[in-house]
């Protein structure tokens, strides 16, 4: 069984040679990458967005517009559903030769469930964001008020001291 | 796991029970008769363990029961009435106020920084008076 060795390092490892000294010899790292690369022959993109349905060729069964509600759109989903999962059952009963598009009906409706439940994940990013946020200025708050009362005990402690010297 | 992960996981465990249960309910159907020319089928030996009559019944229960707890975990989820524009108000909102407590600990900071260096001055030169035996100095 043959053993390879590690690849070796980058040869332009050279030009760093000086680099502690000075830092301004060395060339700066490539800048980051914008738009779209290839990398190991597949196209990548680095903007990373929810493809909307139309776009992969699906139906969009629920509502679209600017603001959806969500739990009911979940829900009507759900009916709809076990509805054409009955209406397979019934069709295998009667007429089995018809099977396919109550099948691709059901694909359908979980690729609408799935989109909606991606779609809901901006929304839990802002609200984890708000919810670190708040927790970020409850800690400040404490933290000031432990320093005010940390700096009034300790100015009463000198003046305290200050009136047993005095005393002396 | 945070609730929309555990919808997708509801939604794929329906579609699971969903082709399990027409899958096995095709498999292990007992012909039926379709016309009356023919005889009946032969009669199907009883299965072994639950017998076949059972089976829509036990497998339905658990898809209605799957979907239920969809339902359930739906009705759970926190969102908020108003989108996104009320949720980037909020975050502006909260960010005002983070930059402000943020001022205020800093001065706060400052001072208390301030008030330290001059306690351990006067410590040091109370000290050095104590060593040298000299009256301390009142200030």
């Amino acid at each position: 069984m043959a053993t390879a060795t590690y690849p070796p390092p980058p040869p332009y490892y050279r030009l760093y040679k000086d680099y502690l000294q000075n830092p301004d010899s060395a060339p700066e790292p490539p800048p980051p990458i914008e738009g779209t690369y290839v990398c190991f022959g597949a196209n990548y993109t680095t903007s990373d967005v929810l493809p909307s349905l139309e776009e992969q060729g699906v139906r969009q069964l629920y509502s679209k517009g600017p603001n959806i509600d969500f739990k009911k759109e979940l829900r009507s989903l759900n009916a709809e559903l076990q509805l054409h999962i009955l209406e397979l059952a019934d069709i295998l009963i009667e007429r089995p030769s018809q099977y396919a598009r109550r099948v691709e009906e059901i694909s359908t409706v979980f690729k609408n469930l799935h989109h909606l439940l991606n779609s809901l994940r901006p929304h839990q990013a802002r609200a984890t964001l708000i919810h670190i946020l708040e927790l970020q200025i409850q800690r400040r708050k404490q933290a000031v008020e432990d320093i005010k009362r940390r700096r009034e005990e300790a100015r009463s402690l000198l003046k305290e001291a200050l009136t047993i010297l005095d005393g002396q | 796991m945070d609730i929309i992960s555990q919808l997708q996981e509801q939604v794929n465990l329906i579609a699971n029970l969903a082709f399990n249960t027409i899958g096995t309910l095709q498999r292990d159907a007992p012909p039926n008769r379709i016309s009356p020319n023919y005889p009946e089928p032969p009669a199907q030996p009883t299965e072994d363990g639950t017998t076949f009559s059972e089976q829509p019944k036990l497998m339905s229960t658990g898809l209605v029961k799957a979907a239920k707890q969809f339902d359930a975990l739906v009705a759970a989820l926190p969102i908020a009435e108003g989108g996104e524009e009320a949720q980037l108000k909020r975050i502006a909102e909260l960010q005002a106020e983070n930059d402000a407590i943020g001022q205020e600990l800093q001065k706060q900071l400052e001072a208390a920084e301030k008030e330290l260096h001059q306690v351990q001055e006067l410590f040091s030169q109370a000290s050095d008076n104590c060593l040298n035996l000299k009256k301390p100095d009142v200030n």
